[in-house]
């Protein structure tokens, strides 16, 4: 599936993003095949995992996207490119939300999945459910590296690209969030936890 | 740099971002950096649970919606002084987004080239290098170089050798007769599984990335050389030449430091380790206490072992606490404490009810003497140095006078 993922990634070529240019809405869609699992993804782990907004923001993204595609140069790689409004967007949203909510009200991680996976009793699906919920209550400083690491697959340069910093500070940041992450999750520090 | 603690590096090597070279020095300083250990365990636990983060599937209605917002413009919004500014601009932005797109749209519709791409592969391989003969993976023999992905099998005859390059992090050779599999090659856990023959390793990782599975128990590295050899039963024998080595199944575990070595029978686990130098009859009479389905027997070699064990062989009395039961468990005990006396503070009954605080208290004032380190143990030195004939040059001369 990953695989898939990454041979479409590389159907995005410039010919792809030129037509999008001009408006071919064909290429388009491509485009939004190609990325809409990703960007969805980040948008419902920054969301507090409530995909309703996710859906909101995804649709910004993409009307962003198709809108500003014209902007879009060359100077950068298309993905550092749209990784970039995705990672906006998510802060955008954000901020919005916390000055819409009242004092004192978090934003800690709904279940992003509306209905509990019957596997549930595998402990494999459970470490991941628990890592979505640890994902939301990390700072977004902490947790778009995360995603765009392990969503995305992106290098370090190419996250420190996206989120306009450098590559030392990526790593600061992702060695953070992984000790947030290990801390909140202690107790899946024994194999017995994954089912081994 | 690496002179200096590495905890900001941790997830840089974990990810592969540090060169070789860095990679190296990292582990060189982790290895011997309690600090830096500690806190590589934590990071590597996250990166672990990071991985289990799974990408999600947009809603199948996703696209219509997107097009709807593309295909229909919306009245523009009515100013009332219940909005607020970010909600003009918000809405303002979505008006200007509909109509730039109309204009796109109108302009003509290009085809669109595509292009063929070779397939990516996911899987990065081992290199594997031929040392002699005609070693195989899978089917194809290697002349010189070759590559192992994971789920192939990698296969020596009895006249052919190879190396296997375990990423950056050490590599492995294998001697004639042998057959490996590539299970996992990730940046926190390197796994391969040995179904015969024998292989060498050699890793300068932290410890736990590295893990060799057999018929019959897990190798985990701890930072350490090793050789390990299945048979055809599926029993196994790891001698370990430097470091440490965790050997389990289940909830049977051995840690085994360099000079000393463990089997390991199907069905039942790891035995306990024992140090090369042991006498044979300490080693028969281990062997029995370990595997030897009469109990009788097991107890008659277990007065045995007790007699011919040495301070050094603490090492195996230790392991045995939780393995024999009743008045051979408190034999043990009784020997165990005099070869080596526990450190302050140990009762005998919390060592009898197996308190896993007591026993890792006493393991760790004997460990250094099990890997012939020993700075402050003086007492438990003294008890090993009186073994004379066991210690090499190097321990007598490191022991305290």
């Amino acid at each position: 599936m990953e695989r898939h993922a990454r041979m479409a990634e590389q159907l995005i070529d410039g010919r792809v993003i030129e037509a999008c240019q001009q408006g071919d809405r064909e290429a388009f869609h491509i485009l939004f095949e190609t990325y809409k699992d990703k960007v969805f993804s980040i948008a419902v782990y920054s969301s507090g995992g409530d995909r309703d907004v996710a859906d909101d923001v995804t649709q910004q993204i993409f009307l962003k996207l198709f809108t500003a595609i014209r902007q879009f140069r060359g100077d950068s790689e298309f993905t550092t490119w749209l990784y970039r409004l995705v990672v906006n967007a998510c802060l955008d949203e954000r901020r919005r939300r916390r000055r819409l909510l009242p004092w004192g009200e978090t934003t800690a991680m709904k279940n992003p999945s509306e209905k509990k996976p019957q596997e549930k009793q595998f402990a494999r699906l459970e470490v991941a459910e628990a890592v979505r919920e640890a994902i939301g209550e990390l700072k977004p400083k902490f947790r778009l590296p995360i995603l765009l690491k392990y969503i995305e697959g992106l290098s370090y340069e190419e996250i420190a690209n996206v989120m306009g910093c450098s590559k030392g500070t990526v790593a600061s940041r992702l060695n953070r969030g992984h000790s947030q992450l290990a801390k909140r999750l202690s107790h899946f520090n024994n194999p017995a936890a994954w089912g081994e | 740099m690496f002179s200096r603690h590495v905890t900001k590096q941790i997830s840089a090597y974990c990810h592969g971002e540090l060169s070789s070279e860095e990679s190296k020095q990292f582990a060189e300083h982790i290895i011997s950096c309690v600090k830096c250990r500690t806190k590589f365990e934590e990071v590597k636990l996250g990166v672990k649970l990071a991985e289990q983060l799974p990408q999600l599937s947009a809603p199948k209605h996703l696209w219509s919606d997107v097009e709807y917002l593309l295909d229909t413009p919306r009245p523009a919004p009515v100013s009332s002084p219940l909005w607020s500014w970010p909600v003009q601009v918000t809405a303002a932005a979505v008006l200007i987004v509909v109509l730039s797109f109309a204009t796109l749209w109108f302009q003509g519709k290009p085809s669109i080239p595509r292009q063929r791409v070779p397939e990516i592969s996911l899987n990065p391989s081992w290199q594997v290098t031929r040392i002699e003969g005609t070693p195989k993976i899978g089917t194809e023999q290697i002349s010189k170089n070759g590559s192992l992905g994971v789920g192939e099998w990698l296969e020596t005859d009895e006249n052919s050798r190879a190396q296997i390059a375990v990423g950056l992090i050490g590599h492995v050779e294998i001697d004639p007769n042998t057959r490996v599999r590539l299970l996992t090659n990730q940046p926190t856990e390197h796994r391969l599984e040995l179904a015969r023959g024998r292989m060498s390793a050699q890793i300068w990782a932290p410890p736990r990335l590295f893990f060799v599975d057999t018929p019959s128990a897990v190798a985990e590295d701890l930072g350490c050389a090793y050789t390990l050899e299945v048979d055809d039963h599926g029993a196994s024998f790891l001698h370990v030449t430097a470091g440490w080595v965790e050997l389990g199944l289940k909830d049977r575990t051995s840690i085994v430091p360099a000079g000393a070595a463990c089997e390991t029978q199907p069905g039942i686990g790891p035995g306990t380790p024992f140090f090369l130098d042991a006498s044979l009859p300490f080693r028969a009479a281990l062997s029995s206490v370990d595997f030897h389905h009469d109990a009788s027997v097991r107890s008659t070699s277990l007065m045995v072992l007790l007699n011919e064990a040495r301070a050094r062989d603490s090492l195996t009395l230790w392991h045995l606490l939780p393995r024999v039961y009743g008045s051979d468990r408190v034999r043990v005990y009784e020997k165990l404490a005099a070869l080596v006396p526990p450190p302050p503070g140990t009762t005998r009954e919390a060592v009898l009810q197996l308190d896993e605080k007591t026993l890792e208290g006493w393991k760790l004032s004997m460990e250094w003497g099990w890997i012939g380190g020993g700075k402050g143990k003086g007492k438990v030195w003294s008890k090993f140095a009186q073994d004379k004939d066991v210690l090499s040059e190097r321990e007598k001369k490191m022991a305290p006078k």
